[in-house]
Parts: structure tokens; C-alpha cells; sequence
């Protein structure tokens, strides 16, 4: 009696799991697989010459370094910010605190079209800090720091929101028992704090920049689309393809497609990686 | 090995607050040089407190701490001369055990030979040769206290401080645990101090007990004089396995009380005899009622129903089975009174009577 219900347990395990499996594959042909395939077709549809060109056009060579560059640059003030903020918030109690996590996480919840709005207001001509930044030279709005600053914003809770958990997890005690022997701050750092939390860092670290690469709404309102000066790749894409070139926008899109697999390569290592050190 | 010079402790009037919680209400306390010390008490009662504040882990708000008659409230906790075992054990998770024990070692820049047989020194003595190369988490429960404890004594600390040592362990090996310490600590003659909320290990393992409560030191003693000499009404409820008696006037012999007095009962102050055994006292025993028989390995836990209590009595295993609701005589040999302030003893008044006719 109880083995012919067992069984039929495991008979109804095996078509829930068909049905799962078989509707997220389907799922992902549909959302996924085809129109990577279609990408790379139309990419191709020319030839290899023809794409060639396409990639190798002078805009689109300066579109894929712009990308680049904000992309690192944010990267680089995000895992500086990132960590002080999470280290704040985690290792002190303050006033406010609360106030600041919440508003940490405001870029993931406001639209980026709006990020972008946000800072043409402030820097813009509209702005009253716009006459002193004049005077002062420096430009922000339809210029690269402009991007820089929307790529930034957008992606800036990534590497925060890793690290919170894991060096609340901790907890201070490591710490204190490195401060009794006499460390001091950086080397409790160096040889305590940082490893724990180093693949969280990475990890959030690869979020960031698959994040930053393809940023389209923020950086589309600060840009301005000026060629080969203020159009990222994203942005240079849709001019393509909004001019009908569309060997052109699909070869382009394959950049970023690429630079997408690189990342998410990076990131299953990372996660492995972390994993059987942790295992350890 | 260690240092030969036993550092004494004093707390001087310690006062300090979390916020408005009052986590030391006026400690003070000497601890002398190489005594192995428990700081006993129920949680919340500021023990740790106390122990975090000797490490420099924690600032008094009020009062001096001196170690060797030197205040060191100012003086960093690195600077104190002080090995620090905490609960959780503190390891460095990403450093092998090598590492973790030759931290303190590296930092007062020791040379790479010297730190290399003080290492294998105290794997040696803590019996984990061989496990230098792991990382904490591929060491057991007691093989992590041993190494947090060869690393809190690697710089060669006057004072060793522990925080909950056994805590963590389960309880088989907590036992061997226990008087391994124990045997480590006298060993090294080195003053240490370990907090604990368990009495069992503090009367097993330390040479004298500091009660806790409320933030305010109840009684310093050796377990004897805490178990025979209770100073205050918190240590007699506290130790050992008492029951409160609030009617004990009613207990033969024991005709005198006040209106505000409660007995304490230990169940090692009560005799159970059946009914047909002979009883030396018959005249100043009660009659009570089997309510549970429980079985303690090497003796059994009595539970009898007597004037509207449920007290505890040990029974050998050897004597007579007793069964559960039947008739026995209880005998109560003495017990503790207290009041709202103060502890006294009070015999079996036939007890007295007899000693006069010896």
C-alpha cells in the first residue's frame, strides 16, 4: 500500500519536473536563444566583410571605447564608494542610517530616464550651480562626465548590495581579536575583513559592469548623441538602427553580446570559485 | 614556557551603561596572581561586561582597572599584556592554524625562526601537531577552542581572558574540555578569568567563583564556600538545585519564620525513607507522596509531593525501589532561610537535640 503511493508520488515528481524544465527551455528559446541567433544572422546577413565594417567604423571603434571608459571609471568609483558605504553601514551605528540604505538603493528603483533627468536639472542651464560650472569650465551635461556620472548613479547599489550581507554575517569578533593583538586598521583589513568578503566584491564588481555597459536611459538624456563624442555603444546601436542600418546596429549589438558572455563567464567562475573556498 | 610573573587584577568601583541599561553597578574586585577565576552568573548579569572591560574591549563609565597596580584604563587592550579566547572563537578563517597562532607573533615582528618553534611549541601542547596546514573550518569544535587558545597564549600574555570557552561545544567533549583547561591553565600558572553561566563548569574548573547579578557582584568564594557559606539570597537560589519553600514553618522542626522568610531546599538536604524502613528521626519527619522517580545514571531523582510543594531528594540506586504515589517519610536536614537581604542556615531542630545528647 505504501509503496504504490510512493510510487505514484514519484511518477507526478517526474511530470512536474518535465513541465517545469520543458517551460522555462521553451521560454528561453523564445526570449532568449532566437533573438541572439537573429542578432548574429543579421549581423552576418552582408557577410563577413560587411560586418567587419560595420564593427571597424570609426564611430562605432569610438562608441565601444566611450562604453569602456565610463564602464571602468564607474566601476572604479562604485567599488571605492561602494565599500566605504558598506563598511559604514555595517561595522557603525550612526543616525540616519537607515536614510542612507534606503537611499543607496534608489537608483535600482527609479526609472533611469528619470537618473538622467535628475542631472540635467542640476548641472543643466536651468540649474543655479550652471553659471559656476561655466566659469569653472567644466561641462557635464552632452559630455562624457555627464555619461560617466549616469553610469555611475545607475549601477552604484550593485557592489554595496553584495557586500552587506556578507560583512554583516561576520560580525566583529575577527576583528576584535586581530585589534588585541595589536593590528592596526589596515592590516585587519588586509588579512581579516577583505578576504572574507573578496567574492562578494568581485562578484558585485561583475554586476556593476554588465550593469554600466549596457546602460541606454540615464545616458540617453545626458548624452546629447553626439558621434563619435558622446554616443556610447548602446546609444550608437539605436541610431543605427533608427537609420535603417541594420547590419550595422546588429554587428554592434554582437560587441556587446560579446563583451556580455565574457561577464557572464567571469561571473559562474567567480561563483565556483567562491563556493569551494567557502566548502573549505 | 610564559611569563613567570603572575599578574593581579583589580577592579576598582566599575560603572558602566549601555545606554540606560546599567551593565556594572560598582564592581570591584581583586583577583589574585595566577588564580584560575569564573565569573558566574545568570545572562544579562554583566559578566562578560566585565571580562570585555579588563581586555580593553569595552571602556568602564566609571571607576579604575589595574593590572599589577597599574591603572590601564587608558592603555590600549593590545598593550595590557592579555590573551583573549573569545565565544565564538575568533579564528581567522582565512589564515591556516599556522597563521592564526604566529598573528600576534608576526605583528611584535618576531623573527620568522623564533615564531616557527613558538608555534610548534604550543601545537605540541595543545596535541595538534600535524594540523598547522588547516584552515578553521576544516577543524573540529574542540580543535578550534584549542587553537583559539594557543593563539590567545602565543605573545605570551600575563592575564588569559576567556569568554564562554565551552559554549559552543557540544557536550560530550565539553566535559574533556574542561579539565583539559583546567590541567592547561595550571600548568602555565598564568592569572585567567573565563566567564560562564554554566555552574557546573565553574565549580569543576575554576579555583575561586565570582557571582554576578544585576550588574552588581554578589559573592566571591571557592564552590565549597558558595554551596556551604551563600552570602546573599541570589546565591543561595542560584547554586545548586534549590526549591523555594514558602510554607517551611510548616515542616517539623522547622517552627520558627518570620512573615516575609522563604526556605531554600536542596534535594542533597533531604532523606526519602519508605514507610517501612527504619527512620533515626520518626518524630521530625514528614510524610510525603511519591509524585516521579527520575533516573540519573548514578543515583535516582525523587520528587515527593509534601505540605502542597513538589521537592527534590537523591535516592541511592542500591536501596529499595520506590514507587510513584506511594507513602514515604522525608526528613529534611536543613535548610536555607532568606529574607529580602540576608541568608541563614537552619538545622533539623532534632538534629540539635541529638548532638547534645552525644
Amino acid at each position: 500500500m505504501a509503496d504504490t503511493k510512493k510510487v505514484a508520488v514519484v511518477h507526478e515528481g517526474k511530470a512536474g519536473r518535465r513541465i517545469a524544465i520543458g517551460a522555462c527551455v521553451v521560454f528561453l528559446v523564445i526570449f532568449l536563444v532566437l533573438p541572439l541567433v537573429y542578432i548574429l544572422a543579421v549581423a552576418f546577413s552582408d557577410g563577413w566583410l560587411g560586418y567587419k565594417k560595420a564593427v571597424t567604423d570609426e564611430y562605432a571603434v569610438k562608441a565601444t571605447l566611450l562604453t569602456l571608459l565610463a564602464t571602468v571609471v564607474a566601476l572604479a568609483i562604485n567599488t571605492l564608494m561602494g565599500l566605504c558605504a558598506a563598511w559604514a553601514v555595517t561595522k557603525f551605528s550612526f543616525r540616519g542610517k537607515k536614510i542612507l540604505t534606503t537611499l543607496i538603493d534608489l537608483p535600482v528603483t527609479v526609472s533611469p530616464v528619470i537618473a538622467g533627468l535628475i542631472y540635467v536639472l542640476t548641472f543643466g542651464r536651468q540649474s543655479f550651480l550652471y553659471p559656476y560650472l561655466e566659469k569653472a569650465g567644466i561641462k557635464i551635461i552632452f559630455a562624457v562626465p555627464g555619461i560617466i556620472l549616469a553610469t555611475v548613479f545607475v549601477t552604484f547599489p550593485f557592489i554595496f548590495r553584495e557586500l552587506v550581507p556578507v560583512l554583516t554575517a561576520e560580525g566583529t569578533d575577527e576583528e576584535e581579536a586581530a585589534a588585541l593583538m595589536g593590528a592596526s586598521f589596515f592590516t585587519i583589513f588586509r588579512k581579516v575583513t577583505f578576504p572574507h568578503m573578496k567574492w562578494a566584491l568581485l562578484y558585485g564588481m561583475v554586476l556593476c559592469t554588465a550593469r554600466a555597459m549596457g546602460e541606454f536611459g540615464a545616458v540617453s538624456v545626458l548624452s546629447g548623441h553626439l558621434r563619435g563624442k558622446t554616443n556610447t555603444l548602446p546609444l550608437y546601436i539605436e541610431l543605427l538602427y533608427q537609420g535603417y542600418d541594420f547590419t550595422g546596429a546588429f554587428a554592434c549589438s554582437s560587441i556587446l553580446m560579446i563583451f556580455a558572455i565574457i561577464v557572464l563567464i567571469l561571473r559562474s567562475a567567480l561563483e565556483a570559485r567562491g563556493k569551494t573556498e567557502k566548502n573549505v | 614556557m610564559g611569563s613567570n610573573e603572575k599578574s593581579t587584577i583589580e577592579l576598582r568601583h566599575i560603572v558602566k551603561y549601555y545606554g540606560d541599561f546599567r551593565a556594572s553597578d560598582d564592581v570591584s574586585l581583586t583577583i589574585e596572581g595566577g588564580r584560575l577565576v569564573a565569573l558566574l552568573g545568570p545572562s544579562g548579569s554583566g559578566k562578560t561586561t566585565i571580562l570585555r572591560m579588563i581586555a580593553g574591549l569595552e571602556h568602564p563609565d566609571g571607576g579604575e582597572i589595574l593590572i599589577d597596580g597599574q591603572v590601564v584604563n587608558d592603555i590600549p587592550g593590545s598593550e595590557r599584556g592579555i590573551g583573549f579566547v573569545f565565544q565564538s572563537y575568533a579564528l581567522f578563517r582565512y589564515l591556516t592554524v599556522y597563521e592564526n597562532i604566529a598573528f600576534g607573533l608576526r605583528l611584535k615582528k618576531w623573527p620568522e625562526k623564533k615564531i616557527r618553534e613558538r608555534v610548534f611549541e604550543l601545537l605540541k601542547l595543545i596535541g595538534c601537531e600535524g594540523l598547522e596546514k588547516r584552515y578553521p573550518g576544516q577543524l573540529s569544535g574542540g580543535q578550534r577552542q584549542r587553537v583559539a587558545f594557543a593563539r590567545a597564549l602565543a605573545p605570551s600574555p600575563k592575564i588569559l581572558l576567556l569568554d564562554e570557552p565551552f559554549a559552543a561545544i557540544d557536550a560530550k567533549i565539553r566535559l574533556e574540555l574542561r579539565s583539559w583547561l583546567k590541567e592547561m591553565i595550571t600548568k602555565l600558572g598564568i592569572t585567567s578569568i573565563f566567564v560562564t553561566h554554566d555552574q557546573d563548569e565553574a565549580i569543576e574548573v575554576a579555583d575561586d567563583i565570582v557571582v554576578t547579578n544585576h550588574g552588581r557582584i554578589e559573592q566571591v568564594g571557592t564552590a565549597t564556600e558558595l554551596y556551604t557559606k551563600p552570602a546573599t539570597p541570589f546565591v543561595v537560589q542560584f547554586i545548586g538545585h534549590s526549591t523555594p519553600i514558602r510554607n517551611f514553618t510548616e515542616f517539623r522542626s522547622f517552627f520558627k519564620g518570620q512573615e516575609n522568610e522563604i526556605g531554600i531546599l536542596r534535594p542533597e538536604y533531604v532523606e526519602v525513607k519508605k514507610i517501612t524502613e527504619v527512620v533515626r528521626y520518626s518524630n521530625s519527619a514528614d510524610i510525603g507522596y511519591v509524585r516521579d522517580i527520575i533516573f540519573r545514571g548514578s543515583n535516582l531523582e525523587i520528587k515527593v509531593d509534601i505540605h502542597g510543594n513538589t521537592i527534590s531528594a537523591i535516592r541511592s540506586i542500591n536501596e529499595e525501589p520506590l514507587e510513584i504515589g506511594e507513602k514515604v517519610w522525608v526528613f529534611i536536614y536543613r535548610m536555607f532561610v532568606i529574607d529580602d537581604r540576608k541568608v541563614e542556615l537552619r538545622e533539623n531542630a532534632s538534629l540539635r537535640e541529638d548532638s547534645l545528647v552525644i
